[in-house]
């Protein structure tokens, strides 16, 4: 697959994941109360609200959750992080789309990296440098 | 929390402490009336949607310990009391059948107001 062809169907998946209330430009100003509390609702308090049954389901974690769990558990060891702090990053802060759709120890990494990079433990273009040459000797092993 | 404070033991077999730590002065005592209250959403709160506006009493009184709000922001200076509030699943959720099933949850104080009792 070429890299248009592959850029083409992230687009389309980008497409399949907007909000089914959405505004069509930017600068609306006509956001009333209840709407503008619903936005700046925290996507984590789920409690209560409707949704379809979910199926039980006895699953083992896999080696890159346990991976995850545990360096986020040694950052907050060596202090760059409280529980909390993880808790309000991976779960509040990413938004409904991202918090919705990722799996769960997705939502853990993604947090732990921001922080680091908020932080400025390390910069963007280090992890971005690391991620493509992690991804590189993978893809030629 | 300053985990050398003894635990005991209280009839709803929830673990309190003995005495109070860190100069907190509690504001609610077991059997009071509260709501949750209905504050405003700014970046993070654990306090939960299905409980706001709606009365409970309170169970236990459990430990002084940080805000979560503040922590998750790295303000680990302040510490409130932390209450076991109960509520009546009839009053939370429409149309629930038995009467006397009740839930339990745990709120700082912050989160909490007084129910006027006529």
């Amino acid at each position: 697959m070429s890299l248009r062809t592959e850029l083409g169907h992230e687009r389309e998946i980008i497409g399949t994941l907007q909000p089914a209330t959405h505004s069509p430009q930017n600068w609306n100003y006509e956001l009333t109360g209840p709407q503008y509390r619903a936005y700046m609702h925290p996507p984590h308090d789920v409690g209560g609200q409707f949704d379809v049954s979910i199926e039980h389901e006895e699953k083992e974690e896999e080696q890159w959750e346990l991976n995850t769990y545990v360096t986020c558990e040694v950052l907050a060891w060596r202090g760059a992080w409280t529980a909390e702090e993880r808790r309000r990053r991976a779960d509040n802060d990413l938004g409904y789309t991202m918090y919705l759709g990722m799996p769960y120890y997705g939502r853990w990494i993604w947090s732990a990296a921001k922080m680091l990079v908020d932080k400025k433990h390390i910069t963007i273009t280090e992890l971005m440098d690391k991620f493509v040459e992690v991804k590189s000797r993978y893809e030629s092993e | 929390m300053n985990q050398s404070k003894v635990m005991e033991q209280n009839q709803n077999n929830i673990g309190v402490l003995e005495e109070h730590s860190l100069g907190v002065k509690p504001r609610f005592k077991v059997g009071d009336r509260v709501q949750i209250r209905n504050m405003p959403y700014f970046f993070y709160t654990r306090s939960q949607m299905w409980a706001r506006g709606v009365q409970g009493s309170i169970a236990a009184l459990t430990y002084p310990d940080l805000v979560p709000e503040d922590e998750a922001f790295n303000v680990d200076g302040r510490v409130e009391q932390y209450y076991i509030v109960r509520f009546r699943q009839k009053d939370l959720w429409p149309g629930y059948p038995f009467d006397n099933d009740t839930i339990q949850t745990e709120s700082p104080e912050r989160w909490l107001e007084p129910v006027e009792t006529k």
